[in-house]
C-alpha cells in the first residue's frame, strides 16, 4: 500500500517536470516530436533506476554521518556526507557510460534509436536530482528508493510525451512570430503544470 | 605525450579524484565549526519559538548571537529525563547545549524499543517547558516542538519543521502559522485514547485536546499526528510527576 | 579592452543569453525565483561556478585524457558546487538561504550552461579570457532569474526582498504568481518581448 502510494505519488504529484523543472533542458530540446520524445524518456527512467538504488546504498552505508561505525570507535565519527554530490554525480556519468557501451553492444537497433540521447542523461538534471531528493527523503529500504526512481521516471516521460504530442499538433497553428517554437513551448509547460495541480489533493 | 594511453587515463583520473578529494575534506573541516553553530542557533530558533518568544523569521534576523544570548537569559533548565521520568542529566544553557535533528532521531528509535530514551526538556523561567516531536511524514521525517504551560496540560505554543514535505500541502505544517496557531490553548489529555489528534476533516467543536488537519496533506497530517503521541506519551510519567506538584 | 574580448562579455548577457536564446540551464533555475534574494543567490552561486570551472579546465585542457573527458570535468563542476555550498552553510546570513535552496544548489552541477560553456569555450580557449566567457554566461543567465523573480515576488507577495510594497495601494496578493507553472509563463512572455525586438533570433 505504502509502495502504491509513493509511486502514485511520485508520478502525480511530486512530478518531476511540473512541480520542480527538474530536466527542463532536454525536455525543451527533445520534445519537438513524439517519437524521440518516447527514446528518451524510457532511457531516463532507466537510468533513474538504475542509478537511484546504488546512490541510495551508496548513501545509506558510505556518506551518512556515522555510516562508518561497523569498523570500529575510531570511525564512528567520519562524515562523509560533504562529498555526496561529487559520489553521485560520478555513479550517474559512469553508470551513462557503461550502459550506453551495453547497450551499443547488445541491442543495436535500441542503440539506434536512443544513442544520441543517452549521453545527454549524465546532464540531465532530472538524474541528479532523483539522488538528491532520495537523500532528503529518507527511505527505509532500497525498494521504497526504486520504487520512487520508477515513480518519477514515468512522470517525466509522461510530461515529454504529452508535451511533444502537443507540440506536434501546435506547428500547425498560427503562433505569434516571437511566440514560435520555445516562448510557446514555455507558457504551454506552464499551462501543462497548472492543470497537473489538480492531482495536489491525491491522497491514499 | 600520449594522452590517450590506459596508464595515462588511470594516472590522471586518480590524482585529480586524490586532489579534489583532499580540498574538499580540508575545506569541509575547517568550515564544520561554523556549520553547526548555524544549526544550533537555527533549532533554538525554532525553540525559542514554540515557547511563543516570538517568531522564528526575527530570530533569524536577529542573527545568532542575540538568539543564543535570549536563550541564555531567559532559560531556567534543560533537562534530560529517562522513560521513569527521572532527571539523569542535564544539558548546560551557558554553552547553549540542546538535541540536533540527528539527536532526536537517534531517540525516537530508542523510545520504540530499541533502547533506554533519554529525553531532553527545556524549561524557561516563566514556567513554559518544551518538549521535542520527531516522526515520519509524507516523504522524510518531520520534527518540531510543543510547549506547555506551568501546569503541563495547556500548550503554549509549537513549531515544526520537515525534511521534504511537499510544498504548499505537507510543506505547511512549517509554512502556515494558522496551522501552528490552532495549537496555543489547546490541552494535551492522557486519559483520552490519544493524548491529541489531528484530525482529518476538522477538530469535533469543543474537544480540547484535537486540531484540524491540512486539506490534502492527510499523510503528512497523520505522521504528525503520530510523532505528537509517540514522543509525549514518552513524557508522561514525568509529565503527571510534575502536574500533580 | 580589445573588441573580441568585449564581444566574448557582452554576447552571453544579451543576444546570446543563456536562457532566452539557447534554452539552457532552466532545469535548476525556475524554482527558485518565488523570491528575489533566493534568485539573487542562485544567480551568484551559478556565476561563480561557471566563471572557476570554465577557468580551471581551461588550465588543464591539454592534460585532460579524452575519454573521460566528460567525467573529469563534472568532478571539476561538482568541486566548485560544493565549496560554494559548503561556504553558503557556514554564514550566518547565507545559511537559512542555503537550506531555502535545498537540492537546487547540488543540481548546479547539472545546470547545462556550466557544462556547455566548458565545452563550447573554455576547451578551445585561453584560462582568463574562459573565466570572463563563464562570468558573463553566469550574469547573463543571473538576470533573467532576478527578473522572474522580481516579478513573481511583486505580484505574488507584494513584497521585494521582503519589504511590504503594493500594501500600500491595497494591492490583494495573486497566489497564482507563486505556483511553479507560472515561473515558465513568465519566462515565455519574457521571450516574446525579447524576440518581439531582436527580429533575427525568431523561429520558422
Amino acid at each position: 500500500m505504502e509502495y502504491i502510494s509513493l509511486f502514485v505519488k511520485s508520478i502525480f504529484v511530486d512530478n518531476m517536470i511540473f512541480a520542480y523543472f527538474l530536466g527542463m533542458c532536454s525536455y525543451l530540446a527533445v520534445s519537438k516530436n513524439v517519437k524521440t520524445a518516447n527514446g528518451l524518456g524510457i532511457a531516463v527512467v532507466a537510468m533513474l533506476l538504475i542509478t537511484l538504488p546504488v546512490n541510495y546504498l551508496l548513501n545509506r552505508y558510505v556518506l551518512t554521518a556515522g555510516a562508518f561505525a561497523w569498523l570500529g570507535e575510531g570511525f564512528a565519527d567520519v562524515d562523509l556526507s560533504f562529498l555526496s554530490f561529487i559520489i553521485f554525480i560520478a555513479v550517474i556519468a559512469a553508470f551513462t557510460q557503461v550502459v550506453e557501451m551495453v547497450v551499443e553492444k547488445f541491442l543495436p537497433t535500441l542503440y539506434d534509436s536512443l544513442g544520441i540521447y543517452l549521453p545527454l542523461i549524465a546532464v540531465n538534471c532530472a538524474i541528479l536530482g532523483g539522488s538528491l531528493f532520495m537523500q532528503q527523503k529518507d527511505f527505509v529500504n532500497v525498494g521504497e528508493s526504486a520504487v520512487y526512481a520508477l515513480g518519477s521516471g514515468i512522470g517525466w516521460w509522461l510530461a515529454i510525451v504529452a508535451l511533444a504530442a502537443i507540440r506536434e499538433k501546435l506547428s500547425y497553428s498560427n503562433v505569434p512570430a516571437g511566440l514560435k517554437g520555445t516562448g510557446i513551448a514555455f507558457i504551454t509547460v506552464g499551462l501543462m503544470g497548472i492543470a497537473f495541480m489538480a492531482f495536489m489533493g491525491i491522497s491514499f | 605525450m600520449n594522452t590517450n594511453s590506459n596508464t595515462y587515463t588511470v594516472i590522471y583520473t586518480t590524482v585529480v579524484c586524490v586532489l579534489v578529494a583532499a580540498i574538499l575534506a580540508f575545506v569541509s573541516q575547517s568550515l564544520k565549526p561554523s556549520q553547526e553553530a548555524n544549526e544550533k542557533a537555527e533549532t533554538i530558533s525554532q525553540i525559542l519559538t514554540a515557547a511563543q518568544f516570538g517568531e522564528k523569521e526575527d530570530w533569524q534576523s536577529k542573527g545568532n548571537a542575540k538568539t543564543l544570548a535570549f536563550y541564555k537569559e531567559n532559560a531556567a533548565e534543560a533537562i534530560i529525563i529517562n522513560s521513569k521520568g527521572e532527571k539523569v542529566g542535564e544539558l548546560d544553557i551557558n554553552s547553549s547545549s540542546i538535541y540536533n535533528v540527528s539527536q532526536l532521531k537517534a531517540e525516537n528509535y530508542n523510545i520504540k524499543g530499541a533502547g533506554e530514551p533519554q529525553l531532553p526538556v527545556y524549561i524557561f523561567k516563566n514556567g513554559v517547558s518544551v518538549f521535542p516531536v520527531y516522526g515520519a511524514g509524507l516523504w522524510g521525517p518531520v520534527w518540531g516542538y510543543i510547549a506547555l504551560q506551568e501546569d503541563l496540560k495547556t500548550i503554549a505554543g509549537a513549531y515544526f519543521d520537515h525534511a521534504s514535505e511537499t510544498p504548499g500541502l505537507g510543506g505547511k505544517i512549517k509554512d502556515d502559522p494558522e496551522f501552528r496557531a490552532q495549537f496555543a490553548g489547546k490541552s494535551i489529555d492522557f486519559a483520552d485514547e490519544a493524548v491529541f489528534s489531528i484530525v482529518k476533516g476538522g477538530a469535533p467543536e469543543g474537544k480540547v485536546n484535537a486540531i484540524d488537519a491540512i486539506t490534502g496533506a492527510t499523510m503528512t497530517s497523520n505522521g504528525l499526528d503520530a510523532a505528537i503521541n509517540t514522543w509525549i506519551s514518552a513524557y508522561k510519567t514525568y509529565i503527571n510527576k510534575n502536574q500533580a506538584e | 579592452m580589445d573588441s573580441k574580448l568585449k564581444e566574448t562579455i557582452l554576447n552571453p548577457i544579451f543576444k546570446g543569453n543563456p536562457i532566452t536564446v539557447l534554452v539552457l540551464g532552466i532545469c535548476s533555475s525556475l524554482a527558485v525565483t518565488v523570491e528575489l534574494k533566493g534568485a539573487l543567490v542562485m544567480a551568484l552561486s551559478v556565476t561563480i561556478v561557471t566563471g572557476l570551472s570554465s577557468f580551471v579546465c581551461s588550465l588543464i585542457r591539454k592534460t585532460i585524457p579524452n575519454r573521460v573527458r566528460i567525467i573529469i570535468q563534472l568532478v571539476v563542476v561538482a568541486l566548485m558546487v560544493i565549496l560554494v555550498d559548503q561556504f553558503l552553510k557556514s554564514f550566518e546570513s547565507t545559511y537559512p538561504l542555503d537550506k531555502q535552496l535545498s537540492v537546487y544548489v547540488g543540481l548546479i552541477i547539472t545546470n547545462c550552461i556550466v557544462m556547455g560553456r566548458i565545452e563550447a569555450y573554455a576547451l578551445g580557449n585561453k584560462p582568463i579570457p574562459s573565466l570572463l566567457d563563464g562570468l558573463a554566461n553566469g550574469v547573463g543567465y543571473g538576470m533573467i532569474l532576478i527578473i522572474v523573480a522580481f516579478i513573481r515576488e511583486l505580484l505574488g507577495s507584494g513584497t521585494l526582498f521582503g519589504f511590504p510594497v503594493l500594501k500600500a495601494i491595497g494591492y490583494t496578493n495573486n497566489g497564482l504568481v507563486i505556483l511553479p507553472p507560472m515561473a515558465l509563463i513568465i519566462l515565455g512572455c519574457i521571450i516574446w518581448i525579447q524576440r518581439s525586438i531582436q527580429k533575427d533570433l525568431q523561429e520558422k
